[in-house]
């Protein structure tokens, strides 16, 4: 069992994900997972399902306390409670049509919908390019990584995917980019990225 | 120059002074190319914060899988009861003739606990604030505490004669602390002796050694390989009192191929986890591990020698050397099923569970 019992408050667990102390996101992620499994399970869901409910959630936290000016105008329970029913009651309704629900009567209700379209729209251009990456395929998807995420420099590129030299790569990374470039805005037209 | 080349190395702060400026004067002055370059820095930051989202949902997974362990593919089958009690309002969300989905523990509440509600909730806190006092209220034996509904129930069963109890990890993870019972044995705190989050085991102990003196467990370990459509059963608690169940040995291989496991054709229920496999024989030839999502007659069980490959890695101290002192004697072989389930059950238990929070 764990052996030392780090306690926070609120605050400190607001300012820590938001500056992405992993101790601080590690006692948080344990503290709250009981609620959402329980509230989860006795809603038709399994341990898996709310294992990813509950990761959703924190997601859905983290991106709205990386914000200027967010607060949390109740306490982060009944914000993570309300977070991972929005998330798992558009679950079922994706599944059936009609179900049964119980609301966990400990747990307190915010509205949480600015939020969760904050959330929505970022996580719907993520998916277009994780779609857009696996459609680039390798090497390209990694080559463009390494270039614009892990910084590495052309010569690195080329000693890496084994081209002859940095202009090689250059030109590599280039035909890559033009067809992620392509991809990506083939499914997120302009305008939607303008109106953010 | 390329204008993506040109976009990087402005972007990257390679381009010397003049060119920097006149970089900044053609993207006043040419519109196309400012937009050009309003796409690329979109399509760049789409790129940072896909690769950052992609990490901190590892981050997430890691934190998981070390706090509460691994369960994904299977569903672990521990009944989950603290909660269940609280079943609050029900609403009914969009009406329609559509199938109703309802969690299959919610059914089984008896009427009694919602009545008792209040009481047990309170006895709750105290078990919380100190688990001793519960067990010193047991021992006190007269006036007994009513005891607080666990988190998690399921089930487990001796290891040996010496007190130890095996049963899923899954179950007693990150848990606060972990009792046994059944008709034999009245509720008695264990001790977690052994987790190996990968294979699914646990091993507890119980620390009373006045409760384990007159064991003498009558199940071996089977440690050859088994043979496929041979006839099992298990025991198991998937409610308040013990439940047989019978199949056959469908697979000697789990989910995924996964050659730790047995696929057997016995319907198992949430509570079932960490139950005995036992063979005609009755030797433990496996521990019940959970079913897949969708098949109902399906189960699965942590082989027994793959229990006593991971007991045998561990460094040698005394647990390691108490463990693998396994009784020989096969005192169920050539008994009737029935004969066999009344000398196992003593030795089968089922497990509460409680967890801070």
């Amino acid at each position: 069992m764990s052996s030392s019992k780090v306690q926070y408050t609120e605050d400190q667990f607001i300012d820590g994900l938001r500056t992405g102390n992993n101790e601080v996101l590690n006692v948080l992620y344990k503290k709250y997972y009981n609620i959402v499994l329980k509230f989860i399970v006795n809603n038709s869901g399994t341990q898996e399902a709310a294992q990813d409910i509950y990761q959703e959630t924190i997601i859905v936290l983290y991106e709205n306390v990386q914000k200027p000016g967010f607060e949390l105008n109740c306490q982060l329970q009944t914000y993570i409670y309300s977070i991972a029913k929005r998330l798992w009651l558009k679950q079922l309704k994706k599944n059936s049509k009609t179900f049964l629900f119980k609301d966990d009567d400990e747990n307190e209700v915010v509205d949480v919908t600015e939020d969760m379209t904050v959330y929505e729209t970022k996580e719907a251009e993520l998916e277009k390019m994780n779609q857009s990456l696996a459609e680039l395929g390798e090497p390209c998807a990694t080559l463009i990584k390494d270039f614009y995420v892990q910084k590495l420099s052309m010569d690195e590129i080329a000693e890496k995917f084994g081209y002859t030299n940095a202009d090689n790569a250059k030109n590599q990374k280039y035909k890559c980019l033009q067809r992620l470039k392509k991809s990506f805005f083939e499914l997120l037209p302009v305008e939607q990225i303008e109106r953010k | 120059m390329r204008p993506i080349d040109l976009f990087d190395d402005y972007l990257s702060g390679k381009l010397s002074a003049d060119d920097v400026l006149d970089f900044e004067n053609r993207l006043r002055s040419d519109n196309t190319f400012a937009e050009a370059f309003e796409q690329h820095k979109t399509l760049v930051d789409a790129l940072h914060k896909s690769e950052k989202r992609t990490a901190f949902k590892n981050k997430l997974k890691a934190i998981h899988t070390s706090a509460f362990g691994n369960d994904a593919k299977i569903i672990s089958i521990n009944r989950e009861e603290g909660f269940v009690k609280r079943y609050g309002k029900t609403v009914l969300v969009a009406a329609s003739t559509a199938a109703i989905v309802v969690l299959s523990t919610v059914a089984a509440i008896s009427p009694g606990v919602k009545q008792t509600n209040n009481e047990i909730t309170e006895l709750g806190l105290k078990l919380q604030a100190s688990n001793q006092a519960i067990v010193e209220g047991i021992k006190e034996g007269s006036q007994k505490p009513l005891p607080a509904p666990a988190n998690l129930e399921g089930s487990a069963f001796a290891f040996n004669n010496k007190g130890y109890i095996i049963t899923s990890s899954h179950m007693v993870n990150g848990a606060d602390s972990v009792f046994v019972q059944n008709g034999s044995l009245e509720r008695t705190l264990t001790e977690v002796v052994l987790i190996d989050t990968k294979l699914d085991i646990a091993i507890l102990k119980i620390a009373n050694p006045d409760v384990v003196k007159t064991w003498d467990v009558p199940f071996t370990f089977n440690q050859k390989n088994t043979d496929l459509g041979e006839k099992v059963y298990t025991l198991g608690y998937p409610r308040k009192d013990v439940v047989y169940g019978e199949g056959s040995l469908s697979s000697l291989s789990g989910y995924y191929n996964d050659t730790t496991m047995y696929q057997i054709s016995i319907p198992v229920n949430p509570g079932n986890s960490g139950g005995p496999l036992l063979n005609d024989q009755g030797n433990v030839i496996g521990v019940i591990r959970g079913k897949i999502t969708g098949a109902e007659a399906t189960g699965f069980a942590i082989k027994s020698n793959e229990i006593f490959r991971s007991i045998e890695a561990l460094t040698v101290d005394s647990v390691k050397t108490d463990l693998l002192s396994q009784s020989k004697k096969q005192t169920l072989k050539g008994l009737k099923r029935t004969e066999q389930i009344k000398r196992i059950n003593p030795y089968v238990f089922n497990v509460l569970v409680y967890k801070k929070d």
